[in-house]
């Protein structure tokens, strides 16, 4: 199990990495989706050595949340480049000054 | 199953490094299809061929679709790509490497809990993966499902709200 475990690390700190560096909205969307996943493949190698169902089944939510949460964001950033012309994230400064 | 658990990590680990290293989007979005490939792979390791079934067709087919779909949609070219600033570079690997830290430290250090469950290898593959999910999902977690339900009928009103002319 903790080899999965430190699988499912890696990849979240690649994922919070990309949203931390990125400046591209899009990328940094994919980066978000990336960290739901790491925290799913911890609760499956989880509930996999416990013995238990309640961690696949919370995955399965994860994912429900994810495909919101997806439709949501990419809304957002189709509006964002309606009224920017850009997807980069620094131009989001409205509130700047 | 350890030669397959490695390569499976290997491909994970690879595509998850060049989905937030790509310049261009579409790129991204292809090398985070083979990581959900990979990381379907290992739930059917993990005795969930169900949730595998369920990552390839929501996460690599429908989601990646939608992204794939708005990447076209804007159109955006190589030659307004968006810069990364160096200092915002050092910031994200500096967090990054202290969060890996901690997770692993916390993985390796912490004690592991004695198995709690009935639901044993043996006993998933007797009743069937599907069935034992949906056993739960449908008398434990109802309340849930039905809460996960008005989420996604309140993710359709935001998206269309979002997909407006005029905010």
């Amino acid at each position: 199990m903790n080899n999965y475990l430190i699988v499912a690390g890696i990849i979240f700190c690649i994922g919070a990495l990309g949203v931390l560096m990125r400046k591209n909205l899009i990328i940094v969307f994919m980066s978000l989706e990336l960290m739901f996943n790491a925290a799913n493949l911890g609760f499956v190698a989880v509930s996999n050595r416990l013995n238990l169902i309640s961690g696949d089944v919370f995955v399965i939510f994860v994912m429900v949340v994810a495909a919101a949460e997806a439709a949501v964001a990419l809304g957002i950033i189709v509006a964002f480049y309606r009224e920017k012309g850009t997807v980069d994230m620094d131009k989001a400064n409205e509130l700047k000054n | 199953m350890e030669a397959l658990f490695y390569i499976f990590a290997f491909i994970a680990i690879f595509s998850a490094l060049m989905v937030i290293s790509m310049k261009n989007p579409l790129t991204s979005a292809l090398y985070l299809v083979l990581c959900f490939f990979a990381l379907a792979g290992f739930y059917v390791l993990l005795d969930m061929q169900f949730l595998a079934v369920m990552q390839i067709l929501v996460y690599a087919g429908a989601i990646m679709v939608l992204v794939v779909l708005v990447i076209m949609l804007l159109n955006i070219s190589r030659l307004n790509a968006v810069k990364t600033d160096f200092h915002q570079k050092i910031i994200g690997i500096v967090i990054a490497v202290v969060l890996f830290a901690e997770i692993v430290i916390y993985t390796v250090g912490g004690k592991t809990k004695k198995p709690t469950g009935i639901f044993t290898h043996a006993v998933i593959n007797k009743i069937g993966n599907t069935q034992v999910i949906g056993q739960f999902l449908f008398t434990k977690y109802t309340l849930s499902f039905e809460i996960a339900s008005i989420l996604l009928f309140v993710a359709i009103i935001g998206a269309y709200l979002f997909a407006k002319k005029k905010l």
